[in-house]
């Protein structure tokens, strides 16, 4: 981490911009007629250059690292900020693990701006072929497609794996919106009808496995770091609502049914942040590195997700209304379980990695 | 005879301190001590665990957590953690009867001790072979343990005691117990008027009864208490001052136990999924399932190191919420990982094995483990109280 940015600090400025520009009554009016993104909440950020935050000095950034990334994405995913920032962070990665000199002194200051907005393919999207210098294929369920206006796509060329980026603007791209319950991010199905694309806008890997594992980790990373964001905010939220909503004439927190659960949540969440804070400390080259960020994101993801469930139950009638937050946490919690690698493609994965080590 | 050993020298050198330490479990832990441990009957075993800490003594790692002033080796915490990390990984022995004894009983008496008792006591454990037991429970105050109401009445130049004390880890084998009883009945808080004694287990009157578990063994027995006269020289700090030392020396493990369990249970991880590549590791359920454990014995072992870190920069200042973290995740844990390992083996996972003593809670052997695991979720402050004192000291919910 870098010496001039003292975590807590950061952590404070971001809690507290969100605080004032997305507190919980936005979140839930944004739930009930969300849009693609918050545009003035992206603007201000950007201005803020937390869009900037890990792109490299060179290119307008700030050039701070995992462990900074992944306290900014657990304040959004605290504030459940409809803002395509994943998005920025991985096409951060990678441009800068395999970009050229010129793609990236074009993108990365506009990623950096915040005038990029960027959609990267899951591990699980498909590839299509790039012939003759143009593509036609439909990418199904292709996540914040329809909040970006450049989608990093995997493509294959002469039979190699590659990374291809297409302006959402270019002849030929449509993006239809397929709504998801979770009304923080959005999804749509990416229809490329023979665009061209010229060499400028192919990102070629040396090695395309290694280019892999670093994008899902860097992903695993900042989705944990969401999560455990999301999980901490709906479990205060809860606390809150134990200690002041009366039944039998006493505060309903002092039932051991209830509070044991919180008491519960609470330590899985203290174990889990520290497993998030080491998965995001570690270099990408460290012996380790991707099986701690696979083993946070199954797991912390797959907690969070049941805490919020929970958070449901333990508001009781008010958890099932659209007004109350829970709602909206639970269903960011269901997306992350399942962006960048299901629970069951990390665990499989993991299991390779301890047989293997 | 090997080479001669001097781990204490390396200090200054970790990875030569490591090595060391290596080099000397390599060629003293006797091999096949599990199968020997686990055939030994119980009125021997402390000859056998003495044997140990005999061997322990000869390079200065029978106290390898004192300081300089208790006699020990005065190794900086880091080393200590070493210790701790090196015996876990080549599966030494533990010396659970001496639990008391090197932690507990050390940290009293330097703390809150007269010289004399200093000088009397704790010859018999830097030097010598004595075991301390702990008579604090009982069978009427468990988790409430100030409701406690063995009595001590001070009669002349003595003390005389009756009650009952429950859950006396190897008070069978003990020779001194560090007893909490009521020398005021009348106290304005049930904490007020109980104190702190050393008591004689030879003292006539007491009565030790083993008590059997539901792994087979007996590691606890139950004291009876019948007019025992514990000499009034043997009180510990002020009359009626024993809730606050008890309270002071019952975390002076430091984390360091937890530890270590916590790191034998990584070896074992490690080995289980190894051992069973050609068994249930084919079965993709059993398989996901392992590899889901990984995560949360990495979060354990991260608490862990972070309270061990906080400890080692300021022993005063470390966070007073992660033990109770740290214990409500490490017992369900381990249950519900040893359960796995019941249903992953099948029926070989239960069939009868008598226990391994000396292995913590990772014998390997199955469903002792399993059924064993509950002495993390139910002693030292059941789970149940943990959540309590999350939910009301640390979330601030109304108590009930």
């Amino acid at each position: 981490m870098s010496d001039e940015f003292d975590p807590d600090v950061l952590s404070e400025s971001f809690a507290e911009m969100l605080g004032a520009e997305w507190p919980r009554e936005k979140s839930v009016t944004w739930s009930q007629e969300p849009g693609l993104f918050a545009e003035p909440l992206w603007q201000q950020m950007s201005e803020l250059g937390w869009a900037a935050l890990t792109v490299p000095e060179d290119h307008g950034g700030l050039g701070l690292d995992l462990g900074c990334s992944a306290l900014l994405h657990s304040a959004l995913g605290a504030a459940a900020a409809p803002v395509p920032m994943l998005g920025s962070t991985l096409a951060t990665a990678l441009l800068s693990a395999a970009g050229n000199d010129e793609q990236k002194a074009c993108l990365l200051p506009q990623i950096a701006d915040g005038s990029l907005r960027c959609a990267v393919a899951q591990p699980c999207d498909m590839a299509a072929n790039i012939d003759n210098g143009t593509i036609s294929a439909v990418f199904r369920n292709m996540i914040d497609a329809p909040a970006a206006n450049m989608l990093f796509l995997r493509a294959t060329l002469n039979a190699a794996n590659c990374w291809v980026m297409i302006s959402r603007d270019t002849e030929g791209v449509t993006v239809s919106e397929e709504a998801l319950t979770d009304a923080t991010r959005t999804m749509g199905a990416v229809t490329l009808d023979n665009v061209t694309v010229d060499a400028a806008a192919i990102i070629t890997a040396a090695d395309a496995n290694a280019l892999d594992d670093h994008l899902l980790r860097i992903a695993s990373v900042a989705i944990a770091a969401d999560a455990i964001g999301g999980g901490e905010a709906v479990l205060a939220v809860t606390i809150d609502y134990l200690k002041t909503r009366e039944q039998f004439g006493r505060l309903i927190g002092s039932f051991q049914a209830l509070k044991h659960r919180a008491a519960d949540h609470q330590a899985a969440l203290v174990a889990a942040r520290g497993l998030v804070e080491h998965a995001a400390s570690l270099a990408d080259d460290s012996p380790g590195a991707l099986l701690d960020a696979l083993s946070a994101k199954q797991h912390v993801t797959r907690i969070v997700a049941e805490i919020a469930r929970d958070c449901i139950q333990l508001h009781g009638g008010v958890g099932f209304t659209a007004e109350f937050p829970p709602h909206i946490y639970l269903k960011r919690a269901k997306l992350n379980e399942v962006l960048y690698g299901t629970r069951v493609d990390l665990l499989d994965h993991i299991a390779d990695m301890l047989e293997a080590a | 005879m090997g080479r001669q050993f001097d781990i204490i020298a390396k200090v200054g050198d970790e990875q030569a301190f490591r090595q060391e330490i290596r080099d000397w479990l390599a060629a003293s832990i006797p091999a096949g001590w599990r199968q020997q441990w686990q055939a030994v009957r119980e009125s021997e075993l402390k000859a056998i665990v003495v044997e140990w800490l005999e061997k322990r003594r000869e390079v200065g790692l029978a106290t390898p957590h004192w300081p300089r002033e208790w006699g020990g080796p005065g190794l900086p915490f880091a080393y200590q953690i070493m210790v701790y990390e090196e015996f876990a990984r080549a599966d030494a022995p533990e010396l659970d009867m001496f639990t008391i004894s090197l932690f507990h009983t050390p940290a009293t008496l330097f703390e809150h001790g007269t010289q004399a008792q200093k000088d009397r006591y704790l010859g018999g454990i830097t030097h010598g072979t004595d075991i301390w037991c702990q008579g604090f429970s009982e069978p009427g105050a468990g988790s409430d343990l100030a409701s406690l109401r063995t009595s001590a009445k001070r009669e002349g130049d003595h003390y005389l005691v009756n009650g009952q004390k429950i859950w006396s880890s190897a008070a069978m084998h003990a020779d001194y117990c560090l007893l909490l009883a009521r020398t005021d009945p009348n106290g304005p808080r049930k904490h007020d008027g109980i104190s702190y004694f050393i008591m004689d287990m030879k003292s006539p009157g007491v009565e030790v009864r083993p008590i059997r578990q539901i792994t087979g063994e007996a590691e606890f027995a139950e004291i009876f208490l019948d007019d025992v006269k514990i000499p009034a020289e043997n009180l510990i700090g002020a009359e009626g001052n024993g809730w606050h030392i008890a309270q002071s020396t019952l975390s002076t493990e430091r984390g360091l136990l937890i530890f270590g369990a916590v790191e034998r249970l990584a070896r074992s991880f490690e080995l289980d999924g190894k051992e069973a590549r050609q068994g249930w590791m084919r079965d993709v359920q059993m398989r996901r399932e392992y590899a889901a454990f990984h995560a949360e014995l990495q979060s354990l072992r991260l608490m862990i190191r972070k309270l061990l870190i906080e400890l080692e920069a300021n022993p005063d200042k470390a966070s007073p919420t992660l033990p109770t973290y740290i214990k409500l995740i490490w017992g369900p844990f381990l249950q519900r990982y040893t359960e796995f390992l019941i249903r992953a083996e099948g029926i070989d996972a239960l069939k009868w094995q008598p226990s391994i003593p000396g292995t913590g809670h990772s014998s390997r052997l199955r469903m002792n483990d399993f059924l064993k695991s509950y002495g993390w979720t139910i002693a030292g402050g059941s789970n149940e109280i943990m959540r309590n004192i999350i939910s009301e000291r640390i979330l601030g919910l109304p108590r009930g």
